[in-house]
């Protein structure tokens, strides 16, 4: 596509200047020449901003092989990655993958062997407090230094723009470690005029562009050049609003109420569902075995499939000759009578879920029936980021989760995975 | 990666339009286009007035899962027989002004050829409820393509009939031939609520179709936001300049008065 | 499917309990054989009782009408089904997965009656069905 913007107050233009911004790519031949034609000045109308368009868009097309329908028996991509290490192993990097998986929109522990949910764990989980939404935030406002004084240095904060859909609109985010993250469409891009790189996944063609700001820089200070230009792109070139999920962790959180008052802000709540359930077929796990042994052990990628039917209330126990389903529990399986199942939605920081992390490690202080707890976490789907700053995106699902396997002699299991837009996780 | 469009909600009584409107909104289409058609062998050809969406809703549907309102525009498709039918699309012609977008369904080869080299629309349909009545060849699909002209396939029929899906499905890879998964659009067509599909449904269906994942995607998205640019220029001084009201007037800018951004 | 290790750390014993284990670490490329998706049966009006295994008769039928006898012997599982709500997970084989959509987008009738099917949510992974940030409604 030739686009060309000739932005600001409106100048007398003529069509002479017209076609010389345009020459340079020579776009059509005859729709320039054509507009040379016309020697008149345009007529400048007060208050109008000038854009120049040439009529052959090109569209963007992938690369197109001559196999037609190949794509029918095709998959997408997606990545599984399995992890075994023990909590007290010094490189041990459980911290690390909870930490840097910014953005969580559901939480679940599941106890095999227990009834009503532990004291600890229970109060840990309503302890959780609230996280707000707030409408129509400038993203500028991210940007001001008293903003950042008052959040970024302060603790954690974190922002991830609400109801935008990462594979249609523009989306935001801002990651506790002070980045600004802008993921835009190429109409938004080239207004904004901030610096950004073409994204990853939309192809030969860019479409979609990611706008990195670190906010933390020390360049940013009021009076710099940087801020001006960052400011004045965000707050009057191109404005750019949207809802947020705002969540500050510091002992002061209900602060954010008070600072962005001139706003419509509300704060929400956790949504927690609590179910036992009975009877339920669960996989044999074994801790020094991610691959399983046959007969013995299930392996890593079998007991994460398990956990999505536990998760979504599967029936697991079906006969190879059902019409309907032939879904089972992998292999071997042992019956555990009642089994707890808490599941916690909202924007759930990974300081909330290192905190629940560290219960159920303490959850084995004392001898309990079962050998394992679990903790499963999703993120959200139209996360500009997945893990630290890796770039996300929406494909068909925008999976990108993980599970911990907490075992009773302080070793873990941890399985985390993207779908076709994400890279590896870390 | 653009939001998701159809282009072609099919003009009929009021209160079906605005549930299929409500339908396209609770799909998760953000922009919509309500297609007037004019058939050109069953009367003399008169184009009238678009239907004016501030009729249709005093509060527009909001798309599922965002906070913004469905987008509606207007669509008008010529049925063509005859190259005469073509006159009203002279760009000096007021008839086409009223729409957002314009269309032409060719019944001839000869018609076929003409919109997609020299005729003023934005749209060419495609048959996809009977066998092709003539041979689609190489040169006019490349010049619509040099053009910026797009190709539409409706998956309503399809859904209806198999006998059509088999003609749909044919007709759709006997196009892709030649245009090699370029400047296409997949678009409803629907008269009724249930004959809309999800976004991604329809993705998935271009594959079918001999797209492929990422084409599948843009002819539901990026294609129709090049499209509905391509009808917007007709719109406007022989297409080359546009003019825009801006919402504030700037006091004395520090900024350079003019800056250009070219991007491909 | 791609396979890489790294191996480091020490035992530590303890009493009882099994010893710690090694770190070890597994990347699986598309190892999911299968794909799940959530779908939603939908009618106009009034919406027409179907059990499980009409339910699934339906969805069976639509991939033989357009992908013939090799399309409806894919392995196809129907995992979860709501009788009141026609919510059901489906499971299909990874290499079935676009041929079981384009069934479902293309099932426009059932007894005489019209129909749609949506596709809330698809995933490799079950798991990935349990939350849907897109449906996260704060009102």
């Amino acid at each position: 596509m030739y686009y060309y913007g000739i932005a600001g107050p409106a100048l007398p233009i003529s069509w002479h200047q017209v076609a010389a911004a345009i020459t340079p790519r020579c776009a059509t031949e005859a729709a320039w020449q054509e507009a040379c034609s016309q020697d008149p000045p345009l007529p400048a109308i007060p208050g109008h901003s000038v854009r120049v368009f040439i009529q052959a868009e090109r569209t963007s097309s992938a690369h197109f092989t001559g196999n037609m329908l190949r794509c029918l028996d095709s998959c997408p991509r997606h990545l599984l990655v399995c992890e075994k290490s023990n909590f007290k192993q010094e490189k041990s990097r459980h911290s690390a993958h909870v930490e840097t998986h910014y953005f969580n929109c559901l939480v679940s522990v599941l106890l095999p062997e227990c009834g009503p949910l532990p004291e600890k764990i229970k109060s840990t989980i309503e302890g959780f407090g609230s996280y707000f939404v707030i409408r129509n935030l400038s993203v500028h406002e991210f940007v001001t230094e008293d903003f950042r004084n008052t959040f970024i240095k302060q603790g954690s904060f974190y922002a991830l723009s609400y109801q935008t859909r990462i594979d249609q609109d523009n989306t935001a985010a801002l990651l506790p470690t002070g980045k600004l993250i802008l993921s835009v469409d190429k109409d938004t891009y080239e207004e904004l005029g901030l610096q950004g790189k073409p994204s990853l996944y939309s192809g030969k063609n860019a479409m979609r562009y990611t706008i990195n700001i670190d906010l933390t820089d020390k360049a940013l200070s009021a009076d710099g050049k940087k801020f001006q230009r960052i400011n004045w792109c965000l707050s009057e070139k191109k404005p750019l609003l949207f809802d947020f999920l705002l969540a500050w962790e510091n002992t002061e959180s209900s602060s954010i109420l008070s600072y962005f008052s001139s706003y419509k802000i509300k704060s929400c709540p956790f949504t927690i569902n609590t179910t036992v359930l009975r009877d339920l077929h669960c996989p044999v796990i074994n801790s020094g075995r991610l691959h399983g042994k046959a007969e013995e052990a299930c392996s890593s990628e079998r007991v994460f499939e398990w956990f999505g039917a536990v998760s979504n209330n599967i029936d697991c126990t079906n006969q190879s000759s059902s019409f309907i389903s032939t879904f089972c529990c992998p292999f071997p399986s042992t019956v555990v009578q009642q089994t707890s199942l808490c599941t916690i939605t909202g924007f759930i920081t990974p300081e909330k879920i290192q905190r629940l992390l560290q219960q159920l490690r303490e959850y084995f202080i004392e001898p309990k029936l079962t050998t394992w707890v679990s903790l499963m976490v999703h993120g959200f789907a139209d996360s500009p980021v997945s893990w630290g700053e890796n770039e996300h995106g929406f494909c068909r699902g925008g999976e990108n989760l993980y599970s911990f396997i907490i075992f009773n002699n302080e070793d873990y299991w941890v399985q985390m995975a993207v779908g076709t837009h994400d890279d590896c996780p870390p | 990666m653009a939001v998701f469009v159809d282009l072609n909600i099919m003009n009929t009584d009021v209160k079906k339009l605005q549930n299929i409107i409500e339908m396209a909104a609770h799909l998760g289409y953000s922009t919509v286009a309500i297609n007037h058609v004019a058939d050109s062998e069953k009367k003399k050809l008169e184009i009238a007035k678009p239907i004016s969406v501030a009729e249709l809703f005093p509060s527009l549907p909001i798309v599922q899962g965002k906070c913004k309102p469905i987008k509606i525009l207007t669509r008008l498709t010529i049925i063509a027989s005859d190259p005469s039918h073509c006159n009203v699309l002279r760009s000096t012609s007021p008839s086409t002004r009223w729409y957002d977008i314009v269309a032409v369904f060719p019944k001839t080869e000869k018609l076929f050829h003409a919109a997609c080299t020299n005729i003023d629309v934005d749209l060419v349909c495609i048959n996809v409820t009977e066998k092709h009545p003539f041979f689609i060849r190489k040169p006019p699909v490349n010049a619509a393509i040099e053009r910026g002209i797009f190709f539409e396939l409706i998956y309503t029929p399809a859904i209806k009939d198999s006998t059509i899906r088999r003609y749909t499905i044919s007709n759709a890879l006997n196009l892709m031939q030649f245009c090699k998964g370029k400047n296409i659009i997949l678009s409803s067509g629907a008269e009724r609520p249930l004959d809309m599909r999800g976004p991604y449904d329809v993705a998935t269906l271009g594959l079918l179709f001999g797209l492929s994942e990422g084409t599948s995607k843009a002819a539901l998205s990026t294609n129709c936001r090049a499209a509905l640019l391509h009808g917007e220029t007709r719109k406007t001084a022989f297409g080359i300049v546009y003019t825009e009201k801006k919402k504030f007037i700037e006091e004395e800018s520090t900024e350079p008065v003019s800056k250009k951004a070219k991007t491909e | 499917m791609s396979l890489s290790k790294r191996c480091h750390g020490e035992c530590m014993p303890q009493s009882k309990l099994p010893e710690p284990t090694s770190y070890e670490r597994i990347v699986l490329k598309n190892f999911s054989e299968y794909y799940y998706m959530k779908v939603q049966l939908v009618f106009q009006g009034e919406s027409v009782p179907l059990n499980a295994a009409q339910f699934k008769l339906l969805i069976v039928n639509a991939l033989r009408t357009l992908h013939g006898e090799v399309g409806s012997s894919l392995p196809l599982d129907l995992l979860k089904y709501n009788e009141d709500t026609l919510c059901a997970i489906l499971r299909i084989s990874s290499r079935g997965l676009v041929k079981l959509w384009s069934a479902l987008t293309l099932c426009g009738r059932y007894q005489h009656r019209e129909c749609a099917f949506r596709v809330i949510q698809t995933s490799p992974f079950l798991l990935a069905l349990a939350g849907n940030s897109r449906e996260l409604d704060l009102g």
